[in-house]
């Protein structure tokens, strides 16, 4: 997206994504308060408002920058700079892949599992395979040592699994 | 109320005979507040049932030595790896972590810990001399003189967008509405939680935080080899004791600041329910607002670093005032404290200081013993602490990851804040990549939802009359200070250029 500097007009279609979050949960949130008593309104009657304000603002200077050739929204330039970046970006998406698997799996098989495979995964994906002795000693540094200190001294909430019940039974 | 000097020096020699509490009570904070999810008052819950069986005073002491810990653990993580420990400290990687990626993350954590320490002891000797005067700061304080302070500390949005102003309002307004999300405080009327049980009770701030600084912060890092720029590696490398010696002399020469920013904390937190999110956004955005060289505030400045620190560390003893002698907690820390004390019958009150000193006074001197043995603890780690910026990336963002994706888990014990970090991870990691400011969508994450309750309250007190916001003279003082902090900035860039002009008018 932003990772180079930009002689030519600057790709603002990227900038556009927060307002467009911003402004489509607005308009969600707005439609969601339309029974509630006024006082309940308000308040984000009132920062919608100013939020509304801003993302005016800020498409009003876009478009005098546009019109000024500082600034341009070109969706091509977008997949040209991806394309630039495209094996940071690759890994960038494999370990958010990755932390989402995470999340979804460590309710079944618990912390000290999960995040054992998580971090060796994690560790091989952003630098080698041939990478995997250290991979392998740091990963399971992390759980093991993440089990002992949260999980048996401070009886912390951690998710649990089958590695957890099994050493909580012969602890 | 009051102590005489022999009586507290007696009741400070009373608390060195608790060292064998303090001292692991204090090793335990720093490690809890430097893991976000894990704050002080998760941790005292968890060992409720060792505090329960402790004496009154003991338990007290130590949870007093955790709590007071936690907050200078919390500023570690924020200055070397961007996210910060608890939300208290969400304003110290401002001018923190630029300073570290710059090579003097040892010359910051030296800063954040003496201005800590030296807050610390401050407000809590000001505490105990001033306890008569500030127990009545919470009387006066009421829902329309709280809006206005929520309105200083979600002015700081402004402040932190220099760059780009539209950008960080529609940052600030946007986090403002996330924090809309939920049921409200008096009708209990769901808003905009897309159906999800989990969020009627507001979004979740620890998963809100970690998505925002850590998980976004982690896939921003990858690119790189090590968080250090090239100079910062090579600075870290040769660093020897001087940038800790430097850090406290920066901290010294910058006394004042210190002064006036933990008495700020105190303030803010004698007021139950303020806390030290707003304590220390009020004062980096005061402090921005004071200073002869406001443009340095968010590159690494170290006044950016000491006004935040100071702060929240001044809200640690101002939490307790109102707990002893009104038996109204201050925090979630002190209210946990009123349980166990509760617990052990003791009685909230005036009488309690002359009852039983060593619960009543005892907290503030274990305070203060925790913060001595803190500032001689933690001074000397600093060259350590910040060789964790050398650990290469690739084993560095993934373990962060995961163990703050678990630390998001831990407050509530429910998956779907897992999801709902992965969710703001991603708004930062864009918010990142397009110039608006993650910090001003979490100011407006934390402050939203309070704010939009001492709104909610005053309307309710006045059935629906606007006119309450403008109906008490403290809160009217604090408009005008309000106002005239927002407009200050532009009158003096106004003057300063009126001057120049008028200069480059008299030459010619």
């Amino acid at each position: 997206m932003n990772n180079e500097p930009h002689q030519s007009p600057r790709n603002i279609l990227p900038d556009c994504i927060i307002p467009a979050l911003a402004l489509a949960f607005t308009v969600y949130y707005l439609t969601t308060i339309t029974e509630v008593p006024w006082i309940s309104q308000a308040s984000a009657i009132v920062v919608s408002g100013l939020l509304l304000l801003s993302i005016l603002a800020f498409v009003i200077r876009s478009i005098w920058r546009i019109r000024r050739h500082q600034e341009t929204l070109q969706i091509t330039a977008i997949f040209r700079d991806l394309s630039a970046y495209r094996a940071i970006n690759l890994k960038r998406l494999a370990l958010l892949l990755l932390t989402i698997a995470y999340v979804w799996l460590i309710d079944s098989f618990g912390f000290t599992l999960t995040t054992f495979v998580f971090v060796f995964s994690g560790i091989v994906l952003l630098s080698t395979l041939a990478n995997w002795k250290n991979a392998l000693i740091v990963s399971l540094s992390c759980s093991v040592i993440g089990y002992i200190v949260f999980i048996y001294f401070f009886k912390t909430r951690f998710p649990e699994g089958p590695i957890e019940h099994w050493l909580k039974g012969i602890l | 109320m009051g102590p005489d000097l022999s009586v507290f020096l007696g009741l400070i020699a009373d608390t060195l005979g608790y060292w064998w509490v303090i001292i692991p009570a204090t090793i335990l904070g720093i490690v809890v507040g430097a893991i976000p999810g894990f704050s002080a008052a998760n941790t005292i819950i968890i060992l409720l049932p060792i505090t329960l069986t402790m004496e009154p005073a003991t338990g007290m002491i130590f949870m007093v030595s955790l709590y007071t810990s936690s907050r200078l653990g919390a500023g570690i993580p924020a200055i070397l790896v961007n996210i910060p420990g608890t939300a208290g400290a969400a304003a110290t990687p401002l001018d923190g972590y630029p300073m570290a990626v710059a090579g003097r993350g040892q010359q910051a954590l030296a800063i954040s810990f003496t201005s800590s320490v030296a807050a610390g002891l401050i407000t809590t000797v000001a505490a105990i001399i001033l306890i008569p005067w500030l127990s009545q700061v919470a009387f006066h304080l009421h829902s329309v003189e709280m809006i206005v302070v929520m309105l200083f500390g979600i002015s700081l949005i402004a402040t932190i967008s220099a760059e780009d102003k539209i950008k960080g309002l529609i940052a600030g307004f946007f986090g403002l509405m996330i924090g809309y999300i939920g049921a409200d405080v008096v009708y209990e009327a769901p808003r905009g939680s897309f159906g999800f049980l989990e969020l009627y009770d507001k979004v979740p701030l620890i998963p809100a935080l970690v998505g925002l600084f850590a998980i976004s912060e982690a896939f921003v890092v990858i690119e790189r080899s090590s968080i250090l720029s090239k100079q910062g590696e090579i600075d870290q490398k040769q660093a020897g004791w001087g940038p800790t010696f430097e850090g406290i002399r920066e901290t010294l020469v910058h006394w004042k600041e210190v002064i006036w920013t933990s008495l700020l904390g105190l303030v803010i937190g004698v007021i139950p329910g303020a806390g030290a999110a707003i304590a220390s956004f009020v004062a980096y955005q005061q402090s921005r607002l004071m200073s002869k060289t406001p443009e340095l505030y968010g590159t690494g400045h170290v006044p950016g670093l000491i006004a935040p620190e100071s702060a929240n560390n001044g809200v640690t003893s101002g939490t307790l005032i109102p707990l002893l002698i009104i038996g109204v907690p201050g925090g979630a820390t002190a209210a946990i404290m009123a349980v166990v004390l509760e617990y052990h019958g003791v009685n909230f009150g005036p009488d309690l200081f002359d009852t039983q000193p060593m619960i009543a006074y005892g907290s503030f001197t274990a305070m203060l013993v925790t913060y001595v043995l803190l500032g001689l603890m933690i001074l000397p780690l600093t060259r350590y602490f910040s060789h964790v910026m050398v650990v290469p990336t690739v084993y560095m963002a993934p373990i962060l990851i995961a163990f703050t994706l678990v630390g998001s888990f831990v407050p509530r014990a429910y998956i779907f804040d897992m999801g709902v970090a992965i969710v703001f991870g991603i708004i930062g990691y864009i918010a990142r990549r397009t110039g608006y400011h993650v910090a001003a969508i979490l100011i407006g994450v934390i402050l939203g939802p309070l704010l939009e309750n001492y709104f909610l309250r005053a309307l309710r007190i006045s059935q629906g009359d606007l006119g309450v916001l403008f109906s008490s003279t403290i809160g009217n003082i604090l408009w005008v200070l309000l106002l005239l902090s927002l407009v200050a900035p532009g009158m003096k860039r106004y003057f300063a250029l009126s001057r120049v002009n008028r200069k480059k008018t008299g030459s010619d």
